[in-house]
This record gives structure tokens, C-alpha cells and sequence, in this order.
């Protein structure tokens, strides 16, 4: 029990790194990003690279960049043009892109499910007492809990996340102030890519990797946020943590059903609170 | 609202990207139907978590129909291919049928990426009286339950490997325990009931059988659950994608060394994912490019012909796709007329040998009966290419380990 406990707090903590980029994306650009999966699989797939020559260290800095560096990209050339879009129009061009995205993997890369092995150092598994957990695991789960933190203090403690954050409340009323909401829309879109990127890499060796990955992690990261509240910060962090432990006590119990429990989950808290956990019941526009 | 005719640019994307997905969900190979050619239609996965083993099948039937048009065709007609891509999705697959059969006039339909479609397909090509020659499909159904009078299988069945698997084993294995983590859907089941049958019945103890949805990522709650069982033999009843994570996660929770690793059915591709991991892993499949190259004169041809042109071995299912388009042939010239039932009567119970030693058709169900390897994994740093990932533990015979008469579901049509 203790064990399962924990797995589902290491599985949840994936879902909130990836939930992280989604919401505060939707939070500041009102955007609903389908192509936020394909910037996962980027992100594994530029790892695999440069892990295969330069190791896991150099892929974990690869990665967030080039990811990053591609979102700024989509951003500027497509995206920007469906700012102001209704959210239809959005969800067709960003599940665009993502299709885009996984075929063009499959083309290169082939559709083989793929992996590179966790560093030797990293390798085997630690004694907890209660459990034996896989120490890449548990190294993982503790980089995700630093990347959350580090988020969270760049959107509450800098310059930026203040522009940020008050282009949530009011875009209009901030670029009107001089603030450069449009730079700061970018520098979040990147960075909630990058973070995709990142836990892309890093997560590579335990998930393997192929073309369809991102979209197997983007259906549960869409339920996270839901869950949490469209645009909360920690609505995300406490979504992501609720479904890893649901799925990981639901395989417990009744295995068949770990799949479903989530979107239980979601359409009761749906019922219950419409506008998710943590959410704002009315979101102010302006 | 924008009440302007012309488009923004932001339209324009959007319909050019809709476009561009109309082509991809769409693509069709338009064939001008002239005289003295007979159409087959390759219905395998380009798209989709198989599209490498459909690549493969792919290529397989290319060269196949290449050889057959120099040597002058089947019947002095010449073959022409209709290709769909059928993503692994049974309505697609059953869409491409339809269209290879009623707009371009094909009279076979092959190929194959899992039983759901093989089945829909099956129950399609009875309708339309169309001969299917299914490729790559391992669950029962297509030759049990779900038989029909316009189908053959040649490649091994659920049935098949997790018997022949479960035998090899128990000699080492018997009285041990064991864990399962299976996939919750026919073609898991069904395994898990044929492995448990044999090793039970020996005295191995089933500790515990978690299932696991189909496509499922994370196994990790599962393996924290075998690993605290501590079994002796670790069954993992997955395929494709899903086998290559947990065969791996299970590797990193310590479990390759610690319990022996069962996995009812490899392919080349899948076995090229587990890489290193893979080590002592025991499976089966149909045929080993490696093995039957080295036995049969006319497997070596098959394979060294294969890997001259594509520069790869071929997978199983591939050998499996070369073999159905000849086997295809040869049942038509049998029968000297393109009538399925003509056809169907020239292959039920013929004897053949083609790359794999004696194999026959049965009659009663359209099984192909052929050997099933059991294989033990080799890790990818002692492979000659990432390809050669076994060494053969046992060979056992097709019909010690098939479904019998008197346990068959299959009621198959008089036409």
C-alpha cells in the first residue's frame, strides 16, 4: 500500500509538469493548446538524440531548449494569428500541429518504440523500508518537484510573471501601462514548452518513447487541468497529484477500471464544482 | 464576426491544414483498371502504433508481386496493388476493403495489424464473397469465433504460442510462481487462460493477475505489485508498444533479474525496443529470419533476397505477408478460375512447404498449421544487427499446440 502510494505520487507529479505548461498557457493566452502533447514528444525525441551521444546531462539541456525554441517558432509564424480566434479554430489548428508533428516523427524516426537506458549511476533501485522504488524514478520525481517550484517562483517573483499575471486579469489594461504583453505571452508559451520538453527527456527512459507518445500523455494532462481549474497554478499541481494516486489505487483494486477513474473523476468534479478545484468560479476578461 | 468573402490568413491555414489532413486520412491509390490484371488490396497500417510492422508487410507483398509479374503473372495476368493504410482501426480497415473491392475490382484482400481489424475485415470479405488472406493477427477469433468460408490465417494464434510457451517452460518452471500483468482485452485473455491451463495444471501457482487497459504508458503500479509477490516467472501478456514499456519498466523495478520474463509474441520491431532488456526474455513468434534462413533453402532466398532490397531482415509478419501472396497464387492456379469457391477448395487441406518445413491449411477452420518457435531474448550489445534478437529454445509442432475440433468456437459458412 505504502508503495502504491507513492508510484501514484510519481506518476501524478509527470502529470503536473505536464499540466503546468497547459495551464498557464490557457491562464495568460486563453489559448487551448492540442499541440502541447506533440512538445512532449519533441522533447523525448531530441533526448533520445543527444543522450545516444553526449548522455543524459546534455539531453536534459538539449531538450527544453530546442523545444522551446520551436514553440517560440509555431507561436510566432501560426499560433499568433488565432490569439483573438474563437477556441474551435484553436483546438483545429493546434490538433493540427500536433498530428503534424507525430507523423513527421514517424517518418523520421520510424513508428519502433524506443529508449535509451538510464545512466549506470542512476540505475537499480533504493530501499525505502516499505518499498524497493527504481532510484531514476525518485530522482525524477524530485527534479519535477524542483521544476515546479522554479515555475512557480519565475510566474510569483519576477518581473515578468507580475506582466504575466496581469495580462490574466486584464491584457488591454497592461499593454496600455507600457507592459509588453506580447513578449511576455511568448516567454510563458516557451516555457511551458520547454518544461513539456524537459520531462519529455527526463522521462524517456521509464515510458520509452514513440511517435504517439505525446498524445497519451496529453488526454490525462488535459483531465489534470480540468480538475484542477482551467488557468490554476496549483489547481494543476494538486489535479496531477489527485490522478496519479486515483490510478495508481484503482490498478490496486480493480485494475480494468484505472483507465476511466479519471474522467469519474472529472465529471465529479465537474458536477460539484464547474469550474474545477481550485478555479475561479468567474473568469474576468478584458 | 467576419462577414468579409475573402479569407484571412488565419483561414487560409486552417483550411489548407483540414486539406492536408483530408489527403492524410484519405489516401488513395487510384487505379485505372485495365484488362488482363488482377487487383489485390494490401490493407496494412502506415500510420498508427504498427506502422512498422505494416512498412514491412508492405514491403514484403511488393516483392512478392514483383517476382511474380517477371515470371509472368498468375494465370498470364499480371497483379496490380491497391494499397490502403488502415491505421490499426477497424473501421478504416473495413472502409479501405470496401473500396479495393468495389471501386478498383480487387479479388483478394490481404494484410493486417491486429485481430480487431482482421476480424471486421473478415466479416467484410464474407459479404462480399472476397478471398482474405489475414497477415498479421494472433488472437483466436479470426479462425475461432469470428471463422469465416473467405478467410485463412496462416500466422500462429494466441492459442498457439501461449501453449507451446507455457510447455517449454515447465520442465524449469513448473512449480514456481507466477505473476501475470495482462492486457485487458480477447487476445490477453486468451493467453492468460492457455499459459494457466498448461502451468497449473503442473503445480505452478498464479499469485496474482493485474490487468492492464490497452495503451496504457505507466505500469509501475503493477510492477511495485510483482515486485513485492517476488514471483519466479513474470508472464507480461502485452503487445507491441505496450510489451516494449513494460518489459522495460519491469527491468528498471529489478524484475528481468530477478524473475524469469515471459512475453507470448515478438516481433523484430518490438524486440528491437526492448534492446538490452530483452536479455533471457522468452517468447514466440512464427518465424526468425535468422533460424529458417539457416534450415530451409528456400527461407535463406526469401531473406537474403529481402535484406538485398531493403537493407533489413524481415519480421515475422512480413515472411508471413510474402508467403500468403504466393500461397495466394499458387491457390488460383490450382483451381484455374478466379472463383473463390473453386479457390477455397484447392486450399482447404493442401499441403505445402514454402519457408518454414511441412505446413497445411486446415480445413475446418482456414488455420494455417505451422511451427512455433519459443525464443530466448539476447541483449542488443551481443546482436550482429539489432535484428538478430533471439537464439531458439524449442520448435514445437503446429498441430500438437492449435485448437482442436472439439474445442473450437468456429462454425464456419458452406459459401
Amino acid at each position: 500500500m505504502p508503495g502504491q502510494l507513492l508510484d501514484g505520487f510519481i506518476r501524478g507529479l509527470v502529470y503536473v509538469a505536464i499540466a503546468l505548461g497547459l495551464t498557464i498557457v490557457f491562464g495568460m493566452l486563453r489559448l487551448v493548446n492540442f499541440a502541447h502533447g506533440a512538445f512532449y514528444a519533441i522533447g523525448a525525441y531530441v533526448g533520445l538524440i543527444v543522450a545516444e551521444r553526449y548522455g543524459l546531462a546534455a539531453a536534459l539541456l538539449a531538450a527544453p531548449l530546442a523545444v522551446a525554441l520551436f514553440a517560440v517558432v509555431f507561436d510566432r509564424v501560426l499560433l499568433r494569428f488565432f490569439y483573438e480566434r474563437d477556441g474551435t479554430a484553436q483546438i483545429l489548428v493546434t490538433f493540427g500541429v500536433a498530428i503534424v508533428v507525430e507523423e513527421s516523427l514517424r517518418l523520421i524516426f520510424g513508428g519502433t518504440t524506443r529508449s535509451f537506458p538510464v545512466p549506470d549511476a542512476l540505475s537499480g533501485s533504493l530501499n525505502l523500508g516499505f518499498t524497493q522504488y527504481p532510484t531514476y524514478r525518485l530522482c525524477f520525481a524530485a527534479g519535477i518537484v524542483v521544476i515546479v517550484l522554479l515555475v512557480w517562483l519565475f510566474i510569483e517573483r519576477t518581473n515578468y510573471g507580475l506582466i504575466v499575471r496581469a495580462g490574466i486579469r486584464d491584457r488591454t489594461m497592461v499593454q496600455l501601462l507600457g507592459g509588453n504583453v506580447q513578449l511576455a505571452s511568448t516567454i510563458v508559451f516557451a516555457l511551458g514548452a520547454g518544461v513539456a520538453g524537459l520531462v519529455g527527456a527526463a522521462a524517456s527512459p521509464i515510458y520509452s518513447v514513440d511517435p504517439s507518445t505525446g498524445f497519451s500523455f496529453l488526454v490525462p494532462a488535459f483531465v489534470v487541468v480540468v480538475i484542477g481549474g482551467l488557468g490554476s497554478f496549483w489547481g494543476a499541481v494538486l489535479g496531477g497529484l489527485l490522478v496519479g494516486e486515483l490510478q495508481s489505487l484503482t490498478t490496486l483494486i480493480l485494475p480494468a477500471a484505472s483507465d476511466v477513474v479519471i474522467y469519474v473523476a472529472m465529471a465529479l468534479v465537474l458536477l460539484v464544482r464547474p469550474s474545477g478545484l481550485l478555479g475561479e468560479s468567474e473568469v474576468i476578461r478584458g | 464576426m467576419n462577414s468579409s468573402l475573402k479569407p484571412t490568413r488565419g483561414q487560409f491555414i486552417v483550411g489548407g491544414l483540414a486539406a492536408s489532413a483530408a489527403v492524410k486520412f484519405a489516401s488513395i491509390n487510384v487505379i485505372a483498371a485495365p484488362t488482363k490484371t488482377l487487383v489485390v488490396g494490401l490493407n496494412v497500417p502506415q500510420t498508427g502504433p504498427y506502422s512498422d510492422q505494416g512498412a514491412d508487410q508492405l514491403r514484403a507483398y511488393r516483392m512478392a508481386i514483383l517476382e511474380i509479374n517477371a515470371k509472368g503473372g498468375v494465370m498470364g495476368m499480371q497483379i496490380e496493388e491497391s494499397v490502403g493504410d488502415d491505421q490499426t482501426k477497424a473501421p478504416v480497415a473495413v472502409e479501405n476493403a470496401r473500396r479495393m473491392i468495389e471501386r478498383d475490382g480487387a479479388v483478394m484482400i490481404t494484410g493486417g495489424s491486429s485481430t480487431g481489424t482482421a476480424v471486421a475485415v473478415s466479416g467484410l470479405c464474407q459479404e462480399k464473397k472476397t478471398i482474405f488472406m489475414a497477415t498479421l493477427t494472433h488472437g483466436d477469433e479470426t479462425t475461432d469465433a469470428n471463422c469465416h468460408y473467405h478467410t485463412f490465417r496462416r500466422y500462429n494464434n494466441a492459442h498457439m504460442s501461449a501453449q507451446a510457451m507455457a510447455r517449454t517452460m515447465l520442465s524449469k518452471y513448473g512449480t514456481g510462481k507466477w505473476f501475470y500483468i495482462t492486457a485487458d482485452y480477447n487476445w490477453g485473455h486468451s493467453n492468460f487462460d492457455n499459459i494457466t491451463a498448461v502451468v497449473e495444471a503442473k503445480g505452478a501457482k498464479t499469485v496474482a493477475n493485474v490487468l492492464t487497459p490497452l495503451t496504457t504508458t505507466d505500469f509501475s503500479s503493477a510492477l511495485s505489485q510483482a515486485q513485492a509477490a517476488k514471483p519466479d516467472v513474470l508472464c507480461i501478456i502485452q503487445f507491441g508498444k505496450d510489451m516494449v514499456a513494460c518489459v522495460n519498466q519491469a527491468a528498471s523495478f529489478g524484475l528481468t533479474k530477478s524473475a524469469k520474463i515471459l512475453v507470448p509474441l515478438s516481433d523484430e520491431y518490438m524486440a528491437k525496443g526492448v534492446g538490452d532488456n530483452f536479455d533471457n526474455v522468452v517468447t514466440t513468434a512464427p518465424f526468425y529470419w535468422k533460424y529458417h534462413a539457416g534450415k530451409y533453402p528456400e527461407a535463406k532466398r526469401f531473406v537474403d533476397d529481402f535484406t538485398a532490397k531493403y537493407g533489413v531482415p524481415p519480421s515475422n509478419g512480413a515472411e508471413c505477408a510474402y508467403t500468403n501472396m504466393y500461397q495466394w497464387k499458387a491457390g488460383l492456379e490450382r483451381s484455374g478460375s478466379l472463383d473463390p469457391a473453386a479457390f477455397i477448395a484447392k486450399m482447404e487441406g493442401y499441403h505445402f512447404t514454402a519457408t518454414k518445413g511441412p505446413e497445411y491449411w486446415r480445413t475446418w477452420d482456414h488455420q494455417g498449421i505451422n511451427t512455433v518457435l519459443v525464443l530466448e531474448g539476447v541483449p542488443a550489445a551481443e546482436r550482429e544487427n539489432a535484428f538478430a534478437y533471439a537464439k531458439v529454445l524449442e520448435v514445437h509442432d503446429g498441430e500438437s499446440v492449435a485448437i482442436t475440433q472439439a474445442t473450437t468456437k468456429c462454425k464456419i459458412e458452406n459459401s
